[in-house]
């Protein structure tokens, strides 16, 4: 279980993971957010549907591609919380992959 | 237009340090990094710690915002959320920045792309749950977020560290499970006497184990068969010891078996690399000034092999006083003059460097997997059974592989599984790494929206004044 060492309420801001109300501190990652509202899988695998989840947090594994504001391929652990986004669990199979971008 | 005299990559301990020489030695000089604020991997956050309490995390981090402090009022431009990613031997790097395309020009290129955990991939490594200890450091550093009861398993000193940042910071940790072999501390123990000289970085190591063990931890040593148990998501660690079989129980795992170089940046170059048999990884191929076969083009800090955060301040001090001495800003007596402290640690360093190299060298039963099922390119989904079937039907290099299989075609971009193809292909073949080569890597070196490249700005040097 993940959870924040930050006691105090200052900087909260309202995002929407999975179309849950969870709140994140101002300027932190998508993904710690994702985290600490145990919303953990980032990703469906192409292939297999498995659920996958940030795996380096530092912008070097791609497991933590999400969709924010609609837009597909965003890296969960390199993206900052904003105050009413939309965070979802990306499933790209693998007749969509051809749209997501290069 | 007007070129910058000098673009650096990455605000790490190598970039600040040689941003800081390069202004001082009067060079005008933008410093691009993908992280909101400078420090790299080691000073993440370290001038602006989201932690109640920071100093729980060592010395060393402390140590850190100063170095920011001083990179920031330095005078060189620090563009901080600019991601880079073609970096062109004619001068021209390409990034992202808040959205748009945008592109500078420089006379001399600095890399600091530090470095990446190893992959680690044991049966179960993609499973949610499942990330690297450096995953734990970064959330840490950044977000202040941890993970209660979770297990670490693996060698090296970033495991040992993170470890006993989690217990000084009272979170919960299931268990150590120490992956060193025994037989590496025989193999380690005659370059201990050389490596004495660095007997404070020593003496960090041994305080850290110290710390873990007095803290009352359940720490395993000598663990093999590693395996994370688990069907949608993390369960445990399952792994034997002399033969006997042991459990965890933990919906967190961390893994680590020690660094190796950020490849992508000097790959897609074209840049010459060479396989580091002591470090198990690959290498750019560089001069002792860090200048590689493109005279403009020079590489710092763990990105041109494992070095560590003195080692790669130290490295950047000195490849700045060769850009500055390529831009005719000081002669070559005076280079060698003010290199020469540095380039004498960098070497004094080397036989502490050997053994730890040889204390935590990685596994090969940690390095490349073992089950026909376990995945290789967690992109594609390519696991060690597709790799070998590829192999029988003729694909005998990286490149042949990726072909045929997909395996690091995905959006990594062989980030991940790189370094074990060759591992595999090397083990096949029954040759060195070297004969079997990497990737051939292009830019972009991420992935791009067409939106984004729609938005194309260029940066001139003046914006640097
Ligand atoms: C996750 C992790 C945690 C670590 N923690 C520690 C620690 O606590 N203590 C310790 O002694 N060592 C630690 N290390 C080892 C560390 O590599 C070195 O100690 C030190 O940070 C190396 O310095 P550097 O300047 O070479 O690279 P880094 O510090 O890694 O800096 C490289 C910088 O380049 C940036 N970058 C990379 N690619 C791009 C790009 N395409 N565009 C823009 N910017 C880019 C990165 O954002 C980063 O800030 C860690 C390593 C890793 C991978
Ligand atoms: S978790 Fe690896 S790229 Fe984000």
């Amino acid at each position: 279980m993940f959870r924040s060492l930050q006691s105090d309420d200052h900087n909260l801001i309202t995002l929407s993971v999975n179309g849950r109300s969870v709140k994140a501190r101002k300027g932190q990652s998508v993904w710690s957010a994702m985290a600490v509202a145990s919303e953990v899988v980032t990703r469906k695998a192409a292939l297999s549907g498995n659920a996958r989840s940030a795996y380096c947090a530092m912008g070097v594994c791609f497991e933590c591609m999400v969709e924010i504001d609609g837009l597909a391929n965003q890296q969960a652990c390199l993206s900052r919380v904003a105050e009413g986004m939309n965070v979802s669990t990306q499933v790209i199979t693998e007749d969509t992959e051809a749209d997501a971008g290069l | 237009m007007q070129a910058f005299d000098c673009a650096i990559v990455g605000a790490g301990p190598a970039g600040m340090s040689a941003a800081l020489a390069l202004t001082q030695g009067g060079a005008d000089v933008i410093v691009l990094d993908r992280a909101d604020r400078a420090g790299g991997q080691i000073y993440r956050s370290a001038s602006s710690s989201p932690l109640p309490d920071a100093a729980s995390l060592g010395p060393d981090y402390a140590a850190g915002a100063d170095l920011i402090t001083r990179f920031e009022r330095s005078g060189a431009k620090h563009l901080a959320g600019a991601d880079a990613w073609h970096i062109g031997d004619d001068g021209r790097i390409l990034f992202s920045y808040q959205g748009d395309t945008r592109e500078l020009h420089c006379r001399e290129m600095l890399l600091c792309p530090g470095a990446m955990e190893r992959p680690m991939p044991i049966p179960g490594w993609t499973l949610p749950g499942v990330m690297t200890a450096g995953a734990a450091q970064v959330m840490l550093k950044s977000d202040a977020v941890v993970a209660d009861g979770a297990v670490f398993a693996g060698s090296g000193p970033l495991l040992y560290l993170i470890v006993a940042q989690y217990l000084r910071l009272g979170v919960r940790v299931a268990a150590l499970v120490d992956t060193t072999p025994r037989r590496h501390y025989l193999d380690a123990a005659p370059l201990l006497p050389r490596a004495w000289r660095q007997v404070g970085q020593l003496r960090k190591g041994l305080s850290l184990l110290r710390e873990i063990r007095a803290a009352g931890v359940d720490t395993y040593r000598y663990a093999e068969n590693l395996e994370v148990i688990g069907e949608e998501t993390a369960k445990g660690l399952r792994f034997s010891i002399s033969g006997q079989p042991h459990e965890v129980s933990a919906d967190t795992v961390f893994l680590h078996h020690g660094v190796q170089p950020n490849l992508n940046m000097t790959r897609a170059m074209g840049l010459a690399h060479h396989w580091n048999n002591a470090q198990m990884c690959w290498q750019v191929t560089v001069d002792e000034f860090g200048q590689s076969a493109i005279s403009h083009v020079s590489v710092a800090g763990d990105g041109a092999g494992i070095v560590g955060a003195d080692g790669a301040c130290a490295a950047g001090r000195v490849v700045a006083q060769n850009m500055l001495y390529h831009l005719g800003r000081v002669s070559r007596t005076g280079r060698d003059r003010n290199s020469h402290a540095d380039l004498y640690y960098l070497s004094s360093m080397k036989p502490f460097r050997r053994f730890i190299d040889c204390l935590y060298r990685p596994t090969e039963a940690l390095r490349l997997p073992r089950d026909t099922e376990t995945l290789v390119c967690r992109c594609e989904e390519q696991s060690l059974g597709d790799l070998r079937a590829g192999f029988e039907q003729g694909a005998r290099d990286p490149n042949a592989l990726k072909s045929l299989t997909r395996c690091g075609m995905g959006p990594c971009q062989g980030r991940q599984c790189g370094h074990v193809v060759t591992g595999l292909l090397a083990q096949w073949r029954k040759e060195s790494p070297d004969a079997v080569g990497y990737y051939r890597l292009r830019s972009p070196q991420r992935l791009l929206t067409v939106d984004e490249l729609g938005r194309y700005n260029t940066i001139p040097a003046e914006a640097a004044k």
